[in-house]
């Protein structure tokens, strides 16, 4: 998957750059708008990230200039304006995802999963797994070493979600808007808890142990935890 | 040049024009009154001289008695000085005349003859005369044509030194009163001279500055009292800025020194891996608590400026408040608190912020309730208005905590530690939210606990 990224301060670029690297992805770096375009116009990418102010064209220029040069890639802006009209401006003019400065970097990571998978959306599997963890979507069970496992509504999406991706740490954020639809930052351990309870759930008494929480950042669900 | 006009200017040149104005009236209207005195004046003369020749003329019998008439004439002429006479017969013939006769011809036609005085100037002398037909005894005699003139250039004298006196008179009062005027217009307008010394001397630090009501004149007391309120606003807005401020100083800088020191207690020596990622695991936690702050921060600061609420809908008070028990359900049931909600209501809002705002009220609920309480909402609706009422369980508000639990970076318990609390916003928040939908919030203890209650239509 090969990405470009178009953002002038030097020392954002350079870790967004190694983090997507470090991610699994091709990234290509440019420091302004202009050169951001032409990169665009010729290379082929997958994913453009786009900072909104930006030296010599502007982001939502150089967006135009891609869509008018039949580039159709998802785009996600970057901001450190938090203005509705910035908002509606970028997904006017065709922009799929909109992060506001400061971010964590692992929601921006899975935010582009997010854009990358939409689209190439793959069968529904009915059945996931992960080592000897089983759920089943289309009866709603879920099983760990044959053991039945009851679990509620929101834990059972919950684990949907961390089943889906995989080796993906998923920050706080992403969580409390994919399953309970709370689309801002809440500075309660919510989910915290709700991850602890399904976790004891589905880990306590089983080896390996499943859900890890990565400190600073998220959860993630490996079946080869380290 | 600017094109703005002072009011000083303006009004002195109105004051100095309309007083020239009515001057220069009154003295038009005086001079024209003594010219026509003088005409009234010369007039007597005029008439009463030529009665007299009509006199002399009636006795004329005979050709013969023409001869005595220049005697006659002169002798009752005698004494009049700058007076002149012509008698003359139809034919144009001169049968007497003064010696100095300065008759222009026209006066002397009998056509010019009538009762109508003329003025005219010769040899530089103003005249005023007037010719009159007059018959004789003698039925057969033609009329004769009898002209009378004095000499006016002493009345003219008058008229020009009056006139001259008249415009110099005119033109002093003018520039006094225009000088009067000026100072009268400065002396009313000194007050927005000292209102404007007053602004001048207002700045960040000394916005508590009023307009004094009293030393202004009542025209002005209106502007006066706004500009005091205007004052009185900015103050306020700006003693909530430098609160701010010093409260966003505050609030950073434990958390920004935590990270420095950690940091730098780090570098100071080699460490294994394991202790790397644990300086960074908490360097990142501080990170995003900062980052929620300022976002909420920011949030505040456009709630300040007038928040706009982007989308207008109907919401399920009791929908939202369901699917947000359900988001702190794993929170509730690990303390053991008992969630309950009576009634339901619909009010007209953007769904988000409302529960942005619903959702503060309730994680500050649980928290402050203790292990095994309960948390109460109540929905009501009356007249139009749509009540929302959460209680919990525990210990009440202090009074005096009550009515600045609003205010952002306000914590009830200072001893408090900020980690287990947020930073202290959350209650702003909601707060600017509901007023950006025109509702209000308030706070009170009850019985074992504490209910905040908020209105909305």
């Amino acid at each position: 998957m090969k990405l470009l990224i178009v953002e002038d301060e030097p020392k954002t670029g350079d870790y967004l750059r190694q983090g997507l690297v470090e991610a699994g992805f091709v990234v290509d770096l440019a420091r302004d708008g202009l050169d951001g375009l032409h990169l665009g116009e010729t290379g082929d990418y997958d994913l453009a990230i786009l900072d909104v102010m930006l030296p010599r064209l502007d982001g939502w220029q150089l967006l135009a200039g891609l869509r008018r040069a039949g580039r159709e890639m998802p785009v996600l802006f970057l901001t450190a304006r938090d203005q509705v009209e910035d908002r509606v401006k970028g997904l006017e003019l065709g922009a799929d995802d909109y992060l506001v400065k400061p971010f964590a970097f692992a929601e921006l990571l899975a935010r582009v999963r997010t854009l990358l998978r939409r689209g190439s959306r793959n069968q529904e599997p009915q059945l996931m797994r992960a080592a000897d963890l089983e759920l089943d979507l289309l009866r709603r069970r879920a099983s760990r070493g044959g053991r039945h496992i009851d679990l509620t509504a929101k834990e059972f999406a919950l684990l949907e979600l961390l089943l889906r991706r995989q080796g993906e740490v998923l920050p706080r954020s992403l969580i409390a808007s994919q399953i309970w639809d709370m689309n801002f930052d809440s500075d309660t351990n919510v989910i915290e808890v709700a991850v602890r309870r399904l976790r004891a759930k589905i880990d306590d008494g089983f080896e390996p142990k499943l859900i890890r929480t990565v400190r600073g950042m998220g959860y993630v669900l490996e079946a080869d935890a380290a | 040049m600017s094109r703005r006009t002072s009011i000083t200017a303006r009004l002195t040149l109105l004051f100095a024009a309309g007083s020239t104005a009515v001057l220069l009236a009154l003295g038009l209207l005086i001079g024209n009154a003594v010219e026509q005195h003088f005409i009234e004046q010369d007039m007597e003369v005029l008439t009463g001289k030529t009665d007299l020749a009509a006199h002399l003329l009636e006795q004329l019998r005979s050709p013969a008695d023409l001869s005595a008439l220049p005697r006659q004439l002169n002798d009752s002429l005698v004494g009049h000085h700058g007076l002149a006479v012509v008698v003359q017969d139809a034919d144009g013939n001169r049968v007497f005349a003064t010696p100095h006769a300065p008759f222009p011809d026209t006066l002397l036609k009998p056509a010019g003859a009538g009762s109508k005085p003329q003025s005219w100037k010769q040899a530089g002398q103003p005249w005023r005369g007037i010719a009159t037909l007059l018959p004789t005894a003698n039925r057969d005699l033609p009329p004769m044509l009898v002209a009378v003139a004095v000499d006016i250039s002493h009345h003219q004298h008058f008229m020009d030194s009056f006139r001259r006196t008249l415009w110099l008179f005119v033109a002093i009062a003018a520039v006094l009163l225009g000088f009067l005027g000026w100072v009268a217009v400065r002396r009313g307008l000194a007050p927005l001279q000292a209102m404007r010394r007053g602004a001048a001397g207002v700045t960040a630090n000394r916005l508590d500055y009023r307009l004094s009501l009293d030393a202004v004149p009542v025209e002005l007391a209106e502007l006066a009292e706004t500009l005091n309120e205007m004052l009185a606003r900015l103050e306020g807005s700006f003693q909530r800025l430098k609160d701010f401020s010093s409260d966003l100083a505050h609030e950073l800088r434990t958390p920004i020194s935590n990270l420095m020191t950690q940091t730098q207690v780090a570098l100071t020596r080699v460490r294994s891996a394991d202790e790397y990622r644990e300086v960074l695991a908490s360097n990142a936690e501080e990170y995003e608590r900062l980052a929620r702050m300022i976002g909420d921060m920011l949030f505040l600061a456009q709630a300040d400026n007038g928040l706009v609420v982007p989308k207008r809908e109907p919401v399920d008070l009791a929908a939202q408040v369901r699917e947000l028990f359900d988001f702190f359900d794993a929170l509730a049931e690990e303390k053991g608190l008992h969630l309950s909600l009576t009634g339901s209501g619909q009010v007209s809002g953007d769904k988000l912020m409302l529960r942005r705002a619903l959702a503060n009220l309730i994680s500050n609920a649980i928290r402050h309730s203790p292990r095994g309480g309960s948390i109460q909402v109540r929905i009501d609706r009356s007249g139009g208005e749509t009540t929302l009422a959460i209680e919990n369980s525990g210990e009440p508000i202090p009074p005096q905590h009550l009515p600045r639990i609003f205010d952002r970076f306000y914590r009830a318990d200072p001893a408090r530690h900020r980690n287990d609390e947020g930073a202290g916003l959350g209650l702003a928040i909601t707060r600017s939210i509901i007023r950006a939908h025109g509702g209000e919030i308030g706070v009170r203890s009850v019985a074992g606990g504490v209910c905040f209650e908020l209105r909305m239509t």
